[in-house]
């Protein structure tokens, strides 16, 4: 276990040496000089960005200060907000687009894996194919789309949710629907098929003959056993959920990170952009390895492993 | 069923001969795997109505830009928003451009960018993990560790920073997918190989003295080339679906040249006046995406040998 | 007896027969895509208390399938129960739903299956694998429940119980495995032990342990046991009596002896035949019986072995032969026992002679 972890932990920090270096290098190789393009910069702002980035000085020097400054958590102004640190807006914005994403995942976990236990368990049944077919249409309509339609529908048509913003419980609701279906939606298609391959196992058999009853046996034997392939891909859960935080909060106008960092692709805040990527790659990151902790714990092969 | 084994005349106890031959004979005919793969194919109609479906707009993509008296680009200010009506099939959009003949060069773009966008990192894919599986030792060692530290990082951040770099549109964004998706296929081939390197029958061929490049042709090809067609079609649905989530964030395609991603964009923004603008980009992504993910699956349930009948 | 037992309500009206267990009939076919298999096509067959029943047959014949359509277990919506009857010390259980067969699961037949290693489940610690059929049968406390476990897992020989109640399957070998599965099946004390090819992946060191195991069990605990298995080489030192299965049905019962001095079935004869011996020559080639079993998509109307069969008659294409009692228990399905058929000597090879039977027979 411990060795496992280890392994976790080292691939994480080349995982977040990997991505620094990669944006270190791009801000390098933008078209033109990011600091001279349509911005009209006053003299202190490039003089911060000078200093910021050590553009006189050589690259292996502007290499070093720019990993320094990362390590200490420092991540440069944005261009748009010109007197705002990167940091400040993540502080204001991160604890909205968490909520959205926390939100949305407190859905789609439990009514997800019910369904797919469901689906499974009544095979080739009507329930089967109303899961099969919610999941495949989950799958299939990107939730962007989803989100505007749900729009359309509740706050323009029926007019009973507010259309976007997000101050009230009820302005809540459409965007954490928006992004949980997609995600309800693979949910329910994964762990169907892991309790499937879960109910055709040897030992599914031996509890049956020692006489345990069906909910005994599916309760402590079969979601036991089924729940692990779905932990491994609770990683790139999360890292779906922040994707779908990007677009749906541009569609309802929610102030999380993911707005601001659509918007500054839009607005050419190259900082912005880039610091906001570390940010979420450290995040995702972060969250891949408790996920990685949590497999551990979770499975005695690997728990029990010297 | 009671017999009357009593009236059986003496003469039926007499020994029959014997055939060696019928002992051995099977009695269902056997036949070839790919036949059987067809047949279990076209069986399936779900599958089918999704390849229909996915062949009927891929015709429609490049036969109709062509027939319409409009291009995706003609903009006309004084007819902005129109509804459908028979001179634009589908309306105009806000700035007088109209939408049939931008859905459907749309349609062509998006099929492009997502048919490319998905053989190629496959093929990458298959190439390095076909490596790494059939060389193994170290080779495969530092590939393999170098991929599990890449894929930490979800594949669409990778994908806009380089945009950000090479700036947009389908080939830049072909690009970004070629060198951002192949991690997954490698990781496949490389476990497939591995456990097909194992099986007796490529033991036997080595044995037999037969070359790496036969082996490979005539042992690893066929047995992993069910699962690379699969994760090639199932890959597309994917690959639009980034397409067109990147041309919404504003960095896919970019305006004039149309794509679905670009029209569900521009849709979203007048969607509460002008709806038809983001449902019909809408309706053609979600249905192109379920189309390829129905055909996907009936492909890979057709290659599950479990379920040969 | 060595645990004091708890009869619930039901059991306790039960008919005393020297026959616990009886099946009478059975059929049973699996739905497929591609037709209906018959996998069981007219099974007759007894156990009697406390003896040891061996059901042979090469692979497909149907063995594994008869045993678990008795303990309901084979899965129903490919598989049907199309006829015949079962019988538990009395009462007719073919129609038993699955409520009412988890009283007798575990509590009065059990089983043990062919692959230890994907038999136990893989998440959960091994004293709880073995407590969980207790507690679901009898009212004891925890703690009661855990020295049951330990004194099992005594029983059957594993080392050092008490620390090993808190491991993991993946920590164990293949046969202790196949012991923990042993301890389980035997947590309630039931009265028939189902072992479905039980030492088939093993090797032939621990196969023999294992077998040791289970005939000193069997004495302990006053149980029956069915052992199925391809293998006739070690049947003759387990089985009281044999039931011979060959595509679908069972084609000559008898006791052991009888099975192997006086074996009247042609198949049988090959099976006899088949078993590699100490002591011939190098050079004599293995006899095998040529062919495959017939497809049971499309059962034969006649007897199953026609094919296959050496000395088969005209009779035997059209007519399935009933099942013929040759002496005292002893029974086999052939057409060559009808008085109307000729006699023939058979060529099969006599195991030793009838006096050193049971003493070193492989």
């Amino acid at each position: 276990m411990v060795r496992y972890i280890l392994r976790r932990f080292l691939i994480s920090l080349l995982t977040l040496w990997l991505l620094a270096a990669i944006t270190f290098f791009l801000l390098r190789l933008l078209p033109g000089n990011p600091f001279q393009s349509d911005q009209i910069l006053t003299f202190e702002m490039q003089e911060r960005m000078m200093n910021y980035y050590g553009l006189n000085r050589p690259l292996i020097e502007q290499y070093f200060t720019y990993m320094g400054n990362l390590l200490q958590g420092n991540m440069g102004y944005s261009l748009k907000y010109t007197n705002r640190t990167v940091n400040s807006i993540i502080v204001r914005a991160f604890p909205v687009s968490a909520d959205l994403g926390l939100r949305s995942l407190a859905l789609a976990l439990p009514v997800g894996l019910f369904l797919g236990i469901a689906s499974a368990r009544k095979r080739g049944k009507a329930v089967d194919y109303l899961c099969v077919v919610i999941s495949v249409i989950g799958v299939s309509i990107p939730s962007f789309i989803l989100g505007s339609f749900l729009q359309y529908i509740f706050a323009l048509r029926l007019k009973i949710l507010p259309m976007a913003q997000w101050t009230t419980e009820m302005h809540k609701v459409l965007p954490t629907v928006a992004i949980a279906l997609g995600l309800l939606a693979t949910l329910t298609r994964i762990m169907r098929a892991s309790m499937l391959e879960v109910t055709t196992q040897d030992y599914v058999k031996t509890a049956k003959s020692k006489g345990l009853s069906e909910g005994k046996i599916i309760w402590s034997h079969e979601i036991r056993n089924a729940l692990i392939p779905i932990l491994t891909m609770l990683g790139p859960m999360v890292a779906s959920v922040l994707m779908g935080t990007f677009v749906i909060e541009k569609i309802f106008a929610i102030p999380g990170l993911g707005l601001h960092f659509v918007n500054s692709i839009t607005g050419l805040d190259y900082t912005m952009t880039m610091g906001l990527t570390v940010f979420f790659g450290a995040f995702l990151v972060s969250a891949n390895f408790l996920v990685d902790i949590a497999y551990g714990i979770v499975d005695p092969r690997i728990r029990l492993a010297k | 069923m009671t017999r009357d084994f009593a009236g059986i005349p003496k003469d039926e106890f007499e020994f029959a001969g014997k055939s060696e031959e019928k002992s051995e004979l099977l009695t269902r005919p056997s036949i070839s795997f790919w036949r059987d793969v067809w047949r279990r194919l076209f069986k399936n109609k779900v599958a089918m109505t999704g390849l229909v479906i996915i062949l009927a707009i891929a015709l429609s993509s490049l036969i109709i830009p062509e027939l319409s008296s409009y291009s995706y680009s003609q903009q006309n200010l004084r007819n902005i928003n129109a509804a459908p009506s028979s001179q634009h099939w589908f309306g105009t959009d806000s700035l007088g451009r109209d939408l049939w003949v931008r859905t459907w060069f749309g349609a062509r773009v998006s099929l492009a960018v997502g048919i490319f966008g998905s053989i190629i990192p496959s093929l990458i894919g298959v190439l390095i993990g076909g490596i790494s599986g059939y060389f193994g030792g170290k080779v495969d060692m530092i590939i393999m560790r170098l991929i599990d530290i890449i894929i930490c990082i979800p594949q669409m951040i990778y994908i806009i920073l380089i945009m950000l770099v090479i700036g947009s549109g389908p080939v830049p964004l072909i690009i970004a997918f070629a060198i951002t998706g192949w991690m997954g296929s490698a990781r496949n081939v490389r476990g497939l190989i591995l456990k097909i390197k194992e099986e007796e029958f490529v033991l036997a061929s080595r044995i037999l003295g037969a070359s790496h490049g036969r082996i490979i042709f005539n042992h690893l090809v066929p047995n992993t080339l069910g699962i690379v067609v699969v994760s090639m079609t199932l890959g597309v649905p994917a690959a639009i679906f980034q397409e067109a989530y990147l041309s919404f964030i504003g960095l896919g395609i970019k305006p004039p040249i149309p794509s679905w991603g670009q029209l569900a964009n521009l849709g979203t923004a007048v969607f509460r006046i002008y709806p038809t603008q983001l449902l019909i980009p809408a309706i053609m992504i979600s249905l192109t995406m379920l189309s390829f993910n129905l055909f996907g699956d009936g492909l890979r349930d057709a290659l599950d040998p479990k379920l040969r009948s | 007896m060595r645990w004091i037992r708890n009869y619930e309500a039901e059991w306790e009206i039960f008919v005393v027969t020297e026959k616990i267990l009886e099946v009478k009939n059975l059929e049973f076919s699996f739905d497929t895509y591609a037709g209906e298999v018959h996998a069981i096509r007219g099974v007759s067959f007894h156990i009697n208390q406390s003896e040891s029943l061996a059901i042979v047959g090469e692979s497909g014949c149907g063995k594994s399938v008869t045993v678990q359509s008795i303990m309901k277990l084979a899965p129903t919506p490919p598989g049907r129960l199309k006829g015949g009857r079962i019988v538990y010390r009395g009462r007719d259980i073919t129609n038993y739903g699955d409520r009412q067969m988890e009283k007798l699961r575990g509590k009065e037949m059990s089983m043990i299956f062919q692959d230890p290693m994907t038999s136990l489940n893989p998440t959960m610690r091994i004293g709880r694998q073995i407590s969980e059929g207790i507690k679901k049968h009898e009212k004891i406390s925890p703690e009661e429940a855990r020295k049951r476990s330990v004194k099992l897992l005594k029983e059957v020989g594993i080392s050092d119980p008490d620390r090993n109640i808190m491991r993991y399957p993946h920590m164990y070998s293949g046969g202790m495995r196949q012991r923990v599965m042993i301890a389980i099946a035997l947590a309630c004390n039931p009265k028939i032990l189902f072992a479905d090819e039980p030492t088939t992946s093993l090797d032939v060191t621990t196969q023999a342990q294992i077998l040791e195991l289970m005939n000193h069990l069997k004495r302990e605990f006053d149980m029956a046991i069915v052992l199925i298995t391809h293998n006739l080489g070690i049947v003759a030192r387990f089985a009281e009596r044999i039931s011979v299965m060959y595509a679908g049905k069972i084609v000559e019962t008898g006791k052991t002896q009888d099975i192997f001095y006086d074996p009247r079935h042609p198949y049988t004869w090959g099976l006899l035949n088949s078993v590699p011996a100490v002591g011939k020559k190098r050079t004599e080639q293995l006899p095998t019986i040529k062919g495959t079993p017939p497809d049971l998509f499309m059962p034969p109307k006649g007897c199953g072995f026609y094919d296959r069969c050496e000395y088969r008659m005209k009779v035997c294409k059209e007519n399935d032969p009933p099942s013929t009692e040759i002496e005292g228990g002893h029974f086999a399905s052939c057409w060559l026992l009808d008085q109307r058929a000729p006699s023939i000597e058979p060529y099969f090879v006599k195991r030793h002679s009838k006096e050193n039977f049971g003493k070193d027979v492989i």
